[in-house]
């Protein structure tokens, strides 16, 4: 993709970048938001919305310290005891997930192996639950996160066929998917369908079809705005180490 | 009386067959020393219960100790990723792998230690894991029209957890992320902890100081340092990315026992009798 905007060469830019900022932006401010394991490029988007606009938002983690001040990131985990640094009171795992089902979680960030546009995810197995082709690491939170979260968004790295597919092998948990984060663009749940919300200007709606298996609708097809200066200047202080490119190194 | 004991001894305590429950969350605080114990005694048949496991899941079906596991996930994160030779059992169909999402393993210990059989789940409402998993079904509100999911009670017959201090009489403190562990002791039928450090009772007598599990809940208590290792432990190490790389190449289960060795004399070393 040689496409240039304002004069920006859009092969210099990552689609870590864009889409960590785009997580970043779904933040509002106050929002109760939760990251869990595996889990490097929302970890740092909170980081960078409370930094920004969201400066009290409230970052909840598997350790449990509520809005951690990490010195440093950790390259292997994003659920190791640096997200206890400096938190005043401590929440863990089990609290947040009561808080979900409660009602008073505002986002929670989630991933998955395989998406269909009904808003179904497999992060479970390929193939035959009981003597699976290919055992997944499992879907962590999803199952009861998904339907309780007032928005769960969700983020992948690889956006191709084998990804977007027109129906999942093995449903972890459905419904109430409010967007899923690719490095292409940004989908949204819109009446019970996976719609087209914006593509990144890094690609183009015939890249997007290519590498999607179901039909790409939309109402009006809008270009995801890139990272600003003083979002990437952030992002560089927040994660000096580069974890956030961690899913495509 | 004093719970402290020989890791053999504590290893004795788990019997083939049994609900293990593993205390830890990923690459954290994992008790990895009773781990490899339990591999090198060649348990069998075990049925392994956590929320998020890693290594000690990877290790143990290795080590062909494994029946089935419950769990929400099961994967090294990021950096180390997926867990192969968990991944190659259950593609065997060595071992069972029964999904949780990780609110239901909790809400299951929960419910144990709650005494009874089965805890309501508010989310779990939707998806093929209610359909295929015996330990999820959906009842009638006793007090309204609409269903609600229900997971089945889990009682380990022993948690194994490693902390940072205990003292002689079995009482234990967890400092950092206390995880899981803490319900998993109140929800299993025997506890067994490994600790960095015995500390004297007195210690956790101080204000602010109290230990986070009583003694009364421990069957006993082993003295290992490092015993995490080369999982993290809070406040004492963090991982061994050398040790993690070289079991995640190992190929096979013949390649286990030289990599078991080289931690032997420290897994064994304290209170040996």
């Amino acid at each position: 993709m040689k496409a240039k905007t304002g004069g920006i060469t859009m092969d210099k830019i990552r689609a870590c970048d864009i889409m960590v900022c785009a997580m970043a932006r779904e933040i509002k401010n106050h929002n109760t938001v939760f990251h869990g394991v595996s889990s490097h490029m929302p970890m740092i988007a909170i980081l960078l919305a409370k930094a920004l606009h969201a400066p009290q938002a409230v970052h909840l983690n598997i350790p449990g310290g509520v809005n951690p001040e990490m010195k440093e990131l950790q390259k292997y985990t994003s659920a190791g005891s640096a997200l206890m640094t400096k938190s005043k009171t401590y929440f863990p795992l089990a609290e947040v997930f009561d808080l979900s089902m409660r009602g008073g979680l505002d986002i929670a960030f989630l991933s998955g192996i395989q998406f269909d546009n009904r808003g179904n995810v497999n992060a479970s197995v390929i193939g035959d639950y009981n003597k699976p082709k290919v055992r997944m690491p499992g879907g962590a939170g999803s199952a009861v996160l998904i339907p309780t979260a007032k928005r769960a968004i969700i983020w992948r790295t690889k956006h191709d066929r084998r990804t977007f597919v027109e129906k999942v092998d093995f449903v972890t948990t459905r419904g109430n998917v409010d967007k899923i984060i690719t490095p292409l663009c940004i989908f949204k749940m819109y009446k019970g369908e996976l719609i087209l919300e914006s593509i990144h200007p890094t690609s183009s709606i015939e890249e997007v079809a290519e590498n999607t298996g179901f039909p790409i609708r939309y109402i009006e097809i809008k270009t995801t705005p890139l990272p600003t200066e003083e979002e990437l200047r952030l992002l560089n202080i927040i994660d000096p180490q580069d974890y956030r490119n961690i899913e495509f190194a | 009386m004093s719970k402290l004991m020989t890791i053999k001894d504590a290893v004795n305590l788990i019997k083939d067959g049994d609900i293990l429950g593993i205390g830890g969350n990923v690459l954290h605080r994992a008790p990895m020393a009773l781990v490899r114990e339990i591999i090198r005694t060649q348990k069998k048949h075990l049925k392994i219960v956590k929320t998020a496991g890693a290594m000690d899941i990877d290790m143990l079906c290795l080590g062909e100790c494994v029946d089935s596991v419950d769990a929400g996930f099961v994967s090294y994160e990021s950096e180390f990723a997926l867990a192969n030779h968990y991944r190659k059992a259950v593609q065997n169909g060595i071992v069972k792998a029964n999904e949780h999402a990780c609110y239901t393993v909790i809400s299951a210990l929960r419910a144990s230690s709650y005494g009874i059989p089965f805890m309501p789940v508010r989310g779990l409402v939707a998806g093929d894991l209610i359909e295929v998993n015996d330990y999820f079904t959906r009842i009638n509100n006793p007090f309204g029209d609409e269903k609600v999911t229900v997971v089945k009670a889990i009682t380990p017959d022993v948690a194994i957890i490693h902390a940072q201090e205990a003292d002689e009489e079995g009482n234990v403190r967890i400092l950092g992320p206390q995880f899981e562990d803490i319900l998993l002791a109140k929800a299993s039928k025997k506890v067994i902890a490994s600790v960095e450090r015995i500390v004297p009772g007195s210690k956790f007598a101080q204000p602010g100081e109290n230990a986070d599990i009583p003694y009364f809940l421990v069957s006993g208590i082993v003295h290992i340092p490092q015993g995490a290792s080369p999982c993290s432990c809070h406040g004492c190490y963090d991982i061994d990315r050398n040790s993690i790389k070289a079991f995640k190449d190992l190929t096979d289960k013949s390649k286990l026992a030289d990599y078991l060795f080289s931690y032997e004399s420290k897994d064994r070393g304290h209170y040996n009798g």
